[in-house]
Protein backbone atom coordinates (compact mmCIF):
# COMPACT_ATOMS: atom_id res chain seq x y z
CA UNK A 1 0.00 0.00 0.00
CA UNK A 2 1.48 3.36 -1.06
CA UNK A 3 1.09 6.18 1.40
CA UNK A 4 1.38 9.76 0.21
CA UNK A 5 1.57 13.03 2.17
CA UNK A 6 -1.99 13.67 0.91
CA UNK A 7 -3.50 10.75 2.83
CA UNK A 8 -1.19 10.98 5.85
CA UNK A 9 -3.87 12.94 7.79
CA UNK A 10 -6.43 10.21 7.03
CA UNK A 11 -4.21 7.73 8.86
CA UNK A 12 -3.90 10.06 11.86
CA UNK A 13 -7.69 10.50 11.85
CA UNK A 14 -8.24 6.73 11.85
CA UNK A 15 -5.72 6.45 14.69
CA UNK A 16 -5.84 2.64 15.14
CA UNK A 17 -2.69 0.52 15.43
CA UNK A 18 -2.56 -0.44 11.75
CA UNK A 19 -3.09 3.14 10.57
CA UNK A 20 -0.40 4.40 12.93
CA UNK A 21 2.04 1.72 11.67
CA UNK A 22 1.44 2.88 8.08
CA UNK A 23 1.91 6.51 9.16
CA UNK A 24 5.21 5.62 10.85
CA UNK A 25 6.34 3.78 7.71
CA UNK A 26 5.61 6.87 5.58
CA UNK A 27 7.26 9.22 8.13
CA UNK A 28 10.53 7.32 7.71
CA UNK A 29 10.62 8.37 4.05
CA UNK A 30 9.30 11.97 4.36
CA UNK A 31 10.92 14.66 6.54
CA UNK A 32 7.87 16.97 6.66
CA UNK A 33 5.52 14.16 7.70
CA UNK A 34 8.16 12.82 10.13
CA UNK A 35 8.19 16.15 11.96
CA UNK A 36 4.38 16.19 12.06
CA UNK A 37 4.29 12.59 13.27
CA UNK A 38 6.85 13.26 16.00
CA UNK A 39 4.82 16.19 17.35
CA UNK A 40 1.66 14.05 17.13
CA UNK A 41 3.24 11.27 19.18
CA UNK A 42 4.85 13.73 21.56
CA UNK A 43 1.40 15.10 22.43
CA UNK A 44 0.07 11.58 22.96
CA UNK A 45 3.03 10.59 25.16
CA UNK A 46 2.77 13.75 27.23
CA UNK A 47 -1.00 13.27 27.50
CA UNK A 48 -0.57 9.73 28.86
CA UNK A 49 1.64 11.11 31.60
CA UNK A 50 -1.17 13.44 32.67
CA UNK A 51 -3.14 10.53 34.14
CA UNK A 52 -2.92 11.39 37.80
CA UNK A 53 -3.65 9.23 40.79
CA UNK A 54 -3.42 10.19 44.44
CA UNK A 55 -4.37 8.66 47.73
CA UNK A 56 -6.87 10.50 49.83
CA UNK A 57 -8.26 9.21 53.11
CA UNK A 58 -10.70 12.06 53.51
CA UNK A 59 -12.78 11.80 50.32
CA UNK A 60 -14.75 8.61 51.04
CA UNK A 61 -15.71 9.67 54.62
CA UNK A 62 -16.78 13.05 53.17
CA UNK A 63 -18.91 11.34 50.52
CA UNK A 64 -20.40 8.98 53.14
CA UNK A 65 -21.28 11.94 55.37
CA UNK A 66 -22.90 13.83 52.49
CA UNK A 67 -24.83 10.74 51.39
CA UNK A 68 -26.15 10.32 54.95
CA UNK A 69 -27.25 13.98 54.98
CA UNK A 70 -28.86 13.50 51.56
CA UNK A 71 -30.72 10.40 52.80
CA UNK A 72 -31.98 12.30 55.85
CA UNK A 73 -33.06 15.20 53.62
CA UNK A 74 -34.89 12.79 51.33
CA UNK A 75 -36.67 11.20 54.29
CA UNK A 76 -37.66 14.62 55.66
CA UNK A 77 -38.82 15.76 52.22
CA UNK A 78 -40.89 12.58 51.82
CA UNK A 79 -42.41 13.08 55.28
CA UNK A 80 -43.26 16.68 54.39
CA UNK A 81 -44.79 15.58 51.11
CA UNK A 82 -46.98 13.02 52.91
CA UNK A 83 -47.97 15.60 55.54
CA UNK A 84 -48.75 18.15 52.81
CA UNK A 85 -50.84 15.54 50.96
CA UNK A 86 -52.77 14.73 54.14
CA UNK A 87 -53.35 18.43 54.92
CA UNK A 88 -54.40 19.08 51.33
CA UNK A 89 -56.81 16.12 51.37
CA UNK A 90 -58.32 17.26 54.67
CA UNK A 91 -58.51 20.85 53.41
CA UNK A 92 -60.14 19.91 50.12
CA UNK A 93 -62.51 17.45 51.83
CA UNK A 94 -63.46 20.02 54.45
CA UNK A 95 -63.93 22.69 51.81
CA UNK A 96 -66.13 20.42 49.72
CA UNK A 97 -68.20 19.43 52.77
CA UNK A 98 -68.57 23.10 53.76
CA UNK A 99 -69.60 24.04 50.19
CA UNK A 100 -72.21 21.26 50.09
CA UNK A 101 -73.56 22.32 53.49
CA UNK A 102 -73.72 25.95 52.39
CA UNK A 103 -75.51 25.14 49.16
CA UNK A 104 -78.01 22.98 51.13
CA UNK A 105 -78.63 25.86 53.57
CA UNK A 106 -79.00 28.30 50.69
CA UNK A 107 -81.50 26.01 48.95
CA UNK A 108 -83.45 25.71 52.21
CA UNK A 109 -83.38 29.52 52.65
CA UNK A 110 -84.52 30.05 49.07
CA UNK A 111 -87.39 27.57 49.55
CA UNK A 112 -88.45 29.34 52.78
CA UNK A 113 -88.34 32.74 51.07
CA UNK A 114 -90.34 31.46 48.11
CA UNK A 115 -92.97 29.94 50.40
CA UNK A 116 -93.24 33.09 52.52
CA UNK A 117 -93.55 35.30 49.39
CA UNK A 118 -96.32 33.03 48.15
CA UNK A 119 -98.11 33.21 51.48
CA UNK A 120 -97.91 37.01 51.37
CA UNK A 121 -99.40 37.08 47.86
CA UNK A 122 -102.18 34.75 48.90
CA UNK A 123 -102.95 36.84 51.98
CA UNK A 124 -103.18 39.99 49.83
CA UNK A 125 -105.37 38.15 47.33
CA UNK A 126 -107.73 36.96 50.07
CA UNK A 127 -108.04 40.47 51.48
CA UNK A 128 -108.74 41.80 47.97
CA UNK A 129 -111.35 39.07 47.34
CA UNK A 130 -112.99 39.72 50.72
CA UNK A 131 -113.29 43.44 49.87
CA UNK A 132 -114.78 42.63 46.45
CA UNK A 133 -117.20 40.09 48.03
CA UNK A 134 -118.30 42.78 50.47
CA UNK A 135 -118.86 45.16 47.55
CA UNK A 136 -120.77 42.39 45.74
CA UNK A 137 -123.15 41.95 48.69
CA UNK A 138 -123.95 45.66 48.66
CA UNK A 139 -124.30 45.74 44.84
CA UNK A 140 -126.45 42.55 44.79
CA UNK A 141 -129.22 44.31 46.70
CA UNK A 142 -129.34 46.99 43.96
CA UNK A 143 -129.16 44.40 41.16
CA UNK A 144 -132.09 42.45 42.69
CA UNK A 145 -134.19 45.58 43.15
CA UNK A 146 -133.72 47.05 39.66
CA UNK A 147 -135.30 45.42 36.58
CA UNK A 148 -133.68 47.74 34.00
CA UNK A 149 -132.04 46.07 30.98
CA UNK A 150 -128.69 47.64 31.97
CA UNK A 151 -128.77 46.01 35.40
CA UNK A 152 -129.75 42.67 33.80
CA UNK A 153 -126.75 42.88 31.50
CA UNK A 154 -124.48 43.76 34.52
CA UNK A 155 -125.90 40.73 36.30
CA UNK A 156 -125.05 38.49 33.32
CA UNK A 157 -121.56 39.98 33.08
CA UNK A 158 -120.97 39.34 36.79
CA UNK A 159 -122.09 35.73 36.36
CA UNK A 160 -119.58 35.26 33.50
CA UNK A 161 -116.85 36.87 35.60
CA UNK A 162 -117.67 34.49 38.53
CA UNK A 163 -117.38 31.52 36.17
CA UNK A 164 -113.98 32.80 34.96
CA UNK A 165 -112.87 33.30 38.60
CA UNK A 166 -113.94 29.76 39.53
CA UNK A 167 -112.02 28.29 36.54
CA UNK A 168 -108.93 30.32 37.35
CA UNK A 169 -109.10 29.28 40.99
CA UNK A 170 -109.36 25.59 40.01
CA UNK A 171 -106.23 25.95 37.86
CA UNK A 172 -104.37 27.79 40.63
CA UNK A 173 -105.22 25.03 43.11
CA UNK A 174 -103.50 22.61 40.73
CA UNK A 175 -100.39 24.82 40.37
CA UNK A 176 -99.95 27.25 43.24
CA UNK A 177 -96.73 28.74 41.95
CA UNK A 178 -98.01 29.76 38.50
CA UNK A 179 -97.71 33.55 38.56
CA UNK A 180 -99.47 33.89 35.19
CA UNK A 181 -102.68 32.29 36.49
CA UNK A 182 -102.55 34.58 39.51
CA UNK A 183 -102.23 37.60 37.19
CA UNK A 184 -105.24 36.37 35.19
CA UNK A 185 -107.26 35.91 38.41
CA UNK A 186 -106.29 39.42 39.53
CA UNK A 187 -107.37 40.84 36.14
CA UNK A 188 -110.78 39.08 36.38
CA UNK A 189 -111.25 40.31 39.96
CA UNK A 190 -110.30 43.86 38.88
CA UNK A 191 -112.89 43.63 36.10
CA UNK A 192 -115.48 42.36 38.64
CA UNK A 193 -114.57 45.22 41.00
CA UNK A 194 -114.96 47.77 38.16
CA UNK A 195 -118.34 46.21 37.15
CA UNK A 196 -119.58 46.27 40.76
CA UNK A 197 -118.52 49.94 41.08
CA UNK A 198 -120.46 50.72 37.87
CA UNK A 199 -123.49 48.85 39.30
CA UNK A 200 -123.22 50.95 42.49
CA UNK A 201 -122.95 54.16 40.45
CA UNK A 202 -125.90 53.23 38.19
CA UNK A 203 -127.97 52.20 41.24
CA UNK A 204 -127.33 55.54 43.02
CA UNK A 205 -128.08 57.48 39.79
CA UNK A 206 -131.39 55.58 39.28
CA UNK A 207 -132.51 56.10 42.92
CA UNK A 208 -131.78 59.87 42.62
CA UNK A 209 -134.03 60.03 39.54
CA UNK B 1 -2.37 3.44 22.70
CA UNK B 2 -3.89 1.84 25.75
CA UNK B 3 -7.31 0.28 25.19
CA UNK B 4 -8.75 0.24 28.66
CA UNK B 5 -12.16 -1.02 29.63
CA UNK B 6 -13.67 0.38 32.77
CA UNK B 7 -14.22 -1.92 35.69
CA UNK B 8 -17.94 -2.49 35.87
CA UNK B 9 -17.90 -2.62 32.10
CA UNK B 10 -18.69 -0.42 29.15
CA UNK B 11 -20.91 -2.16 26.66
CA UNK B 12 -19.20 -1.93 23.30
CA UNK B 13 -21.16 -0.16 20.57
CA UNK B 14 -22.03 -2.02 17.34
CA UNK B 15 -21.35 -5.45 18.81
CA UNK B 16 -24.00 -8.20 18.92
CA UNK B 17 -25.82 -8.45 22.23
CA UNK B 18 -24.62 -11.48 24.19
CA UNK B 19 -26.02 -13.31 27.20
CA UNK B 20 -23.28 -11.65 29.29
CA UNK B 21 -24.46 -8.21 28.13
CA UNK B 22 -28.00 -8.98 29.25
CA UNK B 23 -26.77 -10.24 32.63
CA UNK B 24 -24.63 -7.13 32.96
CA UNK B 25 -27.65 -4.91 32.29
CA UNK B 26 -29.58 -6.71 35.04
CA UNK B 27 -26.63 -6.24 37.39
CA UNK B 28 -26.43 -2.57 36.47
CA UNK B 29 -30.14 -2.14 37.18
CA UNK B 30 -29.75 -3.88 40.54
CA UNK B 31 -26.81 -1.60 41.35
CA UNK B 32 -28.83 1.47 40.38
CA UNK B 33 -31.77 0.33 42.52
CA UNK B 34 -29.43 -0.17 45.48
CA UNK B 35 -27.98 3.33 44.91
CA UNK B 36 -31.47 4.80 44.80
CA UNK B 37 -32.19 3.12 48.13
CA UNK B 38 -28.97 4.62 49.52
CA UNK B 39 -27.15 1.31 50.11
CA UNK B 40 -23.78 2.48 51.43
CA UNK B 41 -22.04 -0.85 50.66
CA UNK B 42 -22.89 -0.45 46.96
CA UNK B 43 -21.62 3.12 47.00
CA UNK B 44 -18.42 1.95 48.66
CA UNK B 45 -17.91 -0.64 45.91
CA UNK B 46 -18.48 1.98 43.22
CA UNK B 47 -15.98 4.21 45.00
CA UNK B 48 -13.41 1.41 45.18
CA UNK B 49 -13.87 0.50 41.51
CA UNK B 50 -14.10 3.93 39.90
CA UNK B 51 -12.81 6.68 42.17
CA UNK B 52 -9.20 6.60 40.91
CA UNK B 53 -10.22 7.16 37.30
CA UNK B 54 -12.99 9.56 38.31
CA UNK B 55 -10.51 11.71 40.23
CA UNK B 56 -8.08 11.73 37.30
CA UNK B 57 -10.79 12.70 34.78
CA UNK B 58 -12.06 15.45 37.09
CA UNK B 59 -8.52 16.65 37.76
CA UNK B 60 -7.77 16.85 34.03
CA UNK B 61 -10.95 18.86 33.49
CA UNK B 62 -10.75 21.15 36.49
CA UNK B 63 -7.01 21.44 37.10
CA UNK B 64 -6.98 21.31 40.91
CA UNK B 65 -7.15 18.46 43.40
CA UNK B 66 -9.71 20.20 45.60
CA UNK B 67 -12.06 20.87 42.68
CA UNK B 68 -11.58 17.32 41.39
CA UNK B 69 -12.49 15.83 44.77
CA UNK B 70 -15.49 18.15 45.06
CA UNK B 71 -16.66 17.04 41.60
CA UNK B 72 -16.31 13.36 42.54
CA UNK B 73 -18.23 13.95 45.77
CA UNK B 74 -20.96 15.86 43.88
CA UNK B 75 -21.13 13.02 41.34
CA UNK B 76 -21.85 10.49 44.11
CA UNK B 77 -24.65 12.68 45.44
CA UNK B 78 -26.09 13.01 41.92
CA UNK B 79 -25.91 9.22 41.48
CA UNK B 80 -27.91 8.83 44.71
CA UNK B 81 -30.48 11.42 43.58
CA UNK B 82 -30.87 10.16 40.01
CA UNK B 83 -30.32 6.39 40.35
CA UNK B 84 -34.06 5.76 40.21
CA UNK B 85 -34.10 7.30 36.69
CA UNK B 86 -31.38 4.94 35.37
CA UNK B 87 -32.95 3.00 32.49
CA UNK B 88 -30.14 0.59 31.61
CA UNK B 89 -29.76 2.05 28.10
CA UNK B 90 -26.05 2.60 28.70
CA UNK B 91 -23.95 0.66 31.18
CA UNK B 92 -23.95 1.93 34.75
CA UNK B 93 -20.25 2.85 34.44
CA UNK B 94 -20.98 4.96 31.33
CA UNK B 95 -23.82 6.63 33.19
CA UNK B 96 -21.55 7.46 36.16
CA UNK B 97 -18.84 8.95 33.92
CA UNK B 98 -21.47 10.96 32.03
CA UNK B 99 -22.63 12.45 35.34
CA UNK B 100 -19.01 13.16 36.30
CA UNK B 101 -18.26 14.94 33.00
CA UNK B 102 -21.42 17.04 33.33
CA UNK B 103 -20.49 17.90 36.92
CA UNK B 104 -17.08 19.04 35.68
CA UNK B 105 -18.76 21.19 33.00
CA UNK B 106 -20.97 22.77 35.66
CA UNK B 107 -17.93 23.50 37.82
CA UNK B 108 -16.07 25.02 34.87
CA UNK B 109 -19.05 27.24 34.03
CA UNK B 110 -19.35 28.35 37.65
CA UNK B 111 -15.65 29.09 37.71
CA UNK B 112 -15.89 31.06 34.46
CA UNK B 113 -18.68 33.08 36.00
CA UNK B 114 -16.57 33.80 39.04
CA UNK B 115 -13.65 34.57 36.69
CA UNK B 116 -11.36 32.54 38.81
CA UNK B 117 -8.07 31.31 37.49
CA UNK B 118 -7.42 27.62 38.05
CA UNK B 119 -4.00 26.82 39.44
CA UNK B 120 -2.76 24.43 36.83
CA UNK B 121 0.39 23.33 38.61
CA UNK B 122 -1.46 22.23 41.74
CA UNK B 123 -0.35 18.61 41.47
CA UNK B 124 -0.91 16.42 44.55
CA UNK B 125 2.22 15.53 46.50
CA UNK B 126 1.49 11.81 46.46
CA UNK B 127 0.66 11.76 42.75
CA UNK B 128 1.80 8.69 40.89
CA UNK B 129 2.67 9.33 37.28
CA UNK B 130 2.60 6.58 34.73
CA UNK B 131 5.52 8.08 32.75
CA UNK B 132 7.82 9.96 35.14
CA UNK B 133 10.45 10.46 32.42
CA UNK B 134 8.31 12.96 30.46
CA UNK B 135 9.44 16.50 30.84
CA UNK B 136 7.44 18.49 33.44
CA UNK B 137 7.57 21.56 31.21
CA UNK B 138 5.84 19.67 28.41
CA UNK B 139 3.20 18.46 30.83
CA UNK B 140 2.55 21.98 32.07
CA UNK B 141 2.37 23.27 28.49
CA UNK B 142 -0.13 20.60 27.53
CA UNK B 143 -2.25 21.29 30.62
CA UNK B 144 -2.36 24.97 29.74
CA UNK B 145 -3.33 24.18 26.15
CA UNK B 146 -6.03 21.77 27.33
CA UNK B 147 -7.39 24.42 29.68
CA UNK B 148 -8.12 26.64 26.68
CA UNK B 149 -10.01 23.96 24.75
CA UNK B 150 -13.81 23.95 24.48
CA UNK B 151 -15.52 21.51 26.87
CA UNK B 152 -16.28 18.70 24.41
CA UNK B 153 -12.83 18.73 22.77
CA UNK B 154 -11.19 18.67 26.16
CA UNK B 155 -13.35 15.73 27.26
CA UNK B 156 -12.64 13.66 24.14
CA UNK B 157 -8.90 14.33 24.40
CA UNK B 158 -8.83 13.59 28.15
CA UNK B 159 -10.85 10.40 27.91
CA UNK B 160 -8.92 9.02 24.89
CA UNK B 161 -5.35 10.23 25.32
CA UNK B 162 -5.08 10.55 29.10
CA UNK B 163 -7.52 7.94 30.39
CA UNK B 164 -7.16 5.51 27.48
CA UNK B 165 -10.84 4.93 26.78
CA UNK B 166 -11.94 3.71 23.34
CA UNK B 167 -13.91 5.86 20.91
CA UNK B 168 -16.93 3.60 21.47
CA UNK B 169 -16.79 4.25 25.21
CA UNK B 170 -16.28 7.99 24.73
CA UNK B 171 -19.18 8.12 22.27
CA UNK B 172 -21.39 6.46 24.85
CA UNK B 173 -20.35 8.80 27.67
CA UNK B 174 -20.60 12.04 25.67
CA UNK B 175 -23.67 10.94 23.70
CA UNK B 176 -22.01 11.38 20.30
CA UNK B 177 -21.17 8.97 17.49
CA UNK B 178 -17.92 7.01 17.36
CA UNK B 179 -16.99 8.76 14.10
CA UNK B 180 -17.66 12.10 15.71
CA UNK B 181 -15.40 11.18 18.62
CA UNK B 182 -12.58 10.27 16.17
CA UNK B 183 -13.03 13.50 14.25
CA UNK B 184 -13.08 15.66 17.40
CA UNK B 185 -9.90 13.98 18.66
CA UNK B 186 -8.15 14.43 15.29
CA UNK B 187 -9.06 18.11 14.96
CA UNK B 188 -8.17 18.77 18.61
CA UNK B 189 -4.75 17.18 18.17
CA UNK B 190 -4.23 19.19 14.98
CA UNK B 191 -5.05 22.36 16.88
CA UNK B 192 -2.75 21.37 19.76
CA UNK B 193 0.00 20.44 17.29
CA UNK B 194 0.05 23.99 15.90
CA UNK B 195 0.31 25.47 19.38
CA UNK B 196 2.77 22.75 20.45
CA UNK B 197 5.19 23.77 17.70
CA UNK B 198 5.07 27.42 18.80
CA UNK B 199 5.92 26.62 22.44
Amino acid sequence: MTITCGNFDDLLLEGDTFAMQLAAQHARTCDACAEKFAAWNDISDTAQSLHTEWQTDMLWPRIQRELAVEKRKRFTAAAWRIAAAIILTIGLGGGAWFAVQRSRDAAFDRAILRASALDEVERAEQAHIAAINHLEQVANEKLERSKSPLMVSYKEKLMLLDDAIAECQTNIDRNRQNANLRKQLLAVYSEKQRTLEEVMREGTHASNQ
Amino acid sequence: MQEATLHGGFSAVHEPVTREDVAETHDDRRTAAACAAGDSLVFEKIYRDHSARMKSIAYNHLGTVADAEDAVQETFLKIHRAASTYTGEASFATWIYRILINTCYDALRKRRRRREEATLDDVPESAERTAPTVDDAKRLTLRKLLDRLPEQRRSVFTLFEIEGLSHAEIASILDITEGNSKWILFSTKKQLQEQWKRK
